[in-house]
């Protein structure tokens, strides 16, 4: 039997006075705290600080012993716990997919459930699978042991948005992957995340991620939220010295005058380089495997281009090269000053430029990476 | 010499003793285990109950019966019964506990219901082991089978103790090789099954 849509859009989410404790030690003591809808609300803290119990207190996965949660000011104990968590989207670190189902029924497996025919099912999970960057039809007949780690992840928010959630809570979900990756991934959900307009509330333990991702963070300790705010709030006006240490705010903007484009950009190593005649299939398959966002292409008509995944993925089925494909990026030498160069950046709306020492592509220059190491 | 006619019918009366064991073991001891998922006391109070029943000699099970419920076909499947359930509870309890409690929470934390999670995720990710104690608990039942003649179950088994007792031994052969091939084919059978049903994931 279908489950009822319990709400289309999130105006609030209020947890109230909850209280919950696992014998003698209390994981969340008090904790009143307010999620505004279409927020991206970051819950950051360290381990036992109560974060993720929080977290699982709003879709029921964990009944606090006093308190409320309400949604749109319902209070979710009078909701049927399986109504509510399809209606709310629930990511993990170890992101959990059912290892002995495809990608289509890890996705389709909550469609199914709730009397959604095949077509409709298949249909659903491409639109989720092109939503992540993955090519359907490579991807929806896999199991879950054939991709990488990065590719379950994606995999894992899909099936977190088949019912198309209105909420949707992040547990560290990009905590196990690798820096690169990570940050990768990061920027990717953050533009995701756009499209979407939906509540989230995404626990971490990294600050950079918090502020890269976050509208606005609440910084637990010892099972209580010791300062909410929005980044630039807690860096600027710290509510305690705790609060000050963790956004490191001494550090902030304070060589941004010294420093040069070499001392902020992302270094590229070779699997980063493409050759300009390489067909767009392949070149988005090495992409794919590699995890890369962003590769530089070389010997274009027009000198080095960079082509992003996105394009690639658009372009996956015409009979175009890379060199086609690739856009004509900013470009900075290493020695130029950094503030220069977030000035033109700005200036242009580009995200990112290429760092060129003479003829030869040294790094990419990323201005909200320049900026979070600013911060 | 014992006419064919005579082989075959106590083969097929030996078939229908085991088979009828092992269904009603298969029937009693997979809902065990899957309440046993539930409660931790009744767990422990099912495993240890099928771990006596394992240690006590099959010969000792065969006759314990003869006093409470008298000889035949039932109390023979009864003694069978109680040996066959201890693989399947285990195995299959191990099968569906043993599950990486991310699947389990990430299963639970999109709104699977405690039911829906044992059908879709621990029952196919546990059918490995399920099998293997399946298997095990045929072979059981299949040697069981023999020795419950002694208690009036018929079957290739009284032609054996009939062959021992008489020391007739191509009586003795009669019983037994029908009985040891069909031991062959059980595990023959079950190793097919076994691959045929092992989810596509876990091949290679």
């Amino acid at each position: 039997m279908p489950s009822p849509r319990l709400f289309e859009r999130i105006d609030r989410v209020e947890l109230k006075n909850l209280i919950k404790r696992y014998g003698d030690s209390i994981a969340v003591d008090d904790l009143t705290l307010d999620v505004t809808g279409g927020e991206l609300l970051i819950l950051i803290g360290g381990s036992g600080s109560g974060k993720t119990t929080t977290l699982r207190m709003i879709n029921r996965l964990i009944e606090p012993e006093a308190g409320t949660v309400s949604i749109n000011g319902t209070d979710i104990r009078t909701v049927d716990p399986v109504a509510l968590r399809r209606n709310i989207g629930y990511v993990i670190q170890q992101i959990g997919l059912f290892p002995h189902m495809t990608v289509r029924d890890n996705i389709g497996l909550i469609p199914r459930l709730e009397g959604w025919d095949d077509a409709a099912i298949t249909t659903r999970v491409e639109v989720l699978l092109e939503l992540v960057d993955l090519p359907p039809e490579m991807f929806i007949d896999r199991y879950p042991r054939q991709l990488s780690g990065g590719q379950q992840q994606r995999i894992g928010l899909a099936r977190a948005l088949a019912m198309d959630p209105p909420l949707l809570l992040m547990d560290e979900p990009f905590g196990a992957l690798d820096p690169i990756l990570r940050k990768q991934l990061q920027e990717e959900f953050s533009k995701i995340k756009e499209d979407l307009g939906r509540t989230i509330v995404f626990v971490t333990h990294d600050i950079d991620e918090a502020f890269r991702l976050g509208d606005r963070i609440a910084i637990m300790h010892d099972a209580r939220i010791i300062q909410v705010g929005k980044p630039e709030e807690l860096i600027l006006d710290p509510a305690s010295d705790l609060v000050s240490k963790l956004v490191d705010a001494d550090r902030k903007f304070r060589h941004i005058d010294n420093l040069t484009v070499r001392d902020l950009m992302r270094p590229v190593t070779r699997r980063y380089f493409f050759e300009g005649g390489m067909p767009i299939g392949p070149a988005l398959l090495a992409m794919m495997e590699d995890d890369l966002g962003l590769v530089i292409v070389t010997d274009t008509a027009s000198g080095t281009g960079i082509l992003n995944r996105r394009d690639a993925f658009t372009h996956r089925n015409d009979p175009v090269t890379v060199g086609d494909v690739a856009r004509r990026p900013l470009v900075f030498a290493p020695g130029d000053s950094a503030t220069e160069a977030l000035r033109v950046l700005k200036r242009k709306k580009s995200p990112f430029a290429l760092v060129m020492d003479r003829e030869t592509p040294a790094g990419l220059f990323f201005s909200d990476e320049v900026l979070m190491r600013l911060i | 010499m014992v006419a064919i006619e005579t082989i075959a019918l106590a083969t097929f009366h030996h078939m229908v003793l085991a088979y009828t064991a092992l269904l009603v073991g298969i029937g009693i001891s997979i809902p065990l285990a899957v309440l046993s998922l539930y409660s931790r006391r009744f767990a422990s109070v099912v495993i240890t109950g099928a771990n006596l029943v394992q240690a006590v000699p099959s010969l000792a099970v065969v006759a314990v019966f003869v006093p409470l419920i008298g000889i035949g076909f039932w109390p023979a499947i009864l003694a069978i019964v109680l040996r066959a359930l201890l693989p399947i509870i285990k195995n299959t309890w191990i099968g569906l506990s043993a599950v990486d409690p991310a699947v389990i929470d990430s299963a639970r934390g999109i709104g699977l219901t405690d039911w829906q999670i044992v059908r879709h995720i621990r029952f196919p990710l546990a059918y490995p082991a399920m099998f293997a104690g399946i298997k095990f608990a045929a072979i059981l039942a299949n040697s069981l089978a023999i020795l419950t003649a002694i208690i009036g179950s018929g079957g290739l088994g009284s032609i054996v103790f009939e062959g021992m007792a008489s020391v007739n031994i191509a009586k003795l052969m009669a019983g037994a090789v029908p009985a040891i091939c069909l031991a062959i084919l059980i595990d023959a059978t079950f190793s097919a099954l076994e691959r045929r049903l092992t989810p596509s994931f876990m091949r290679e």
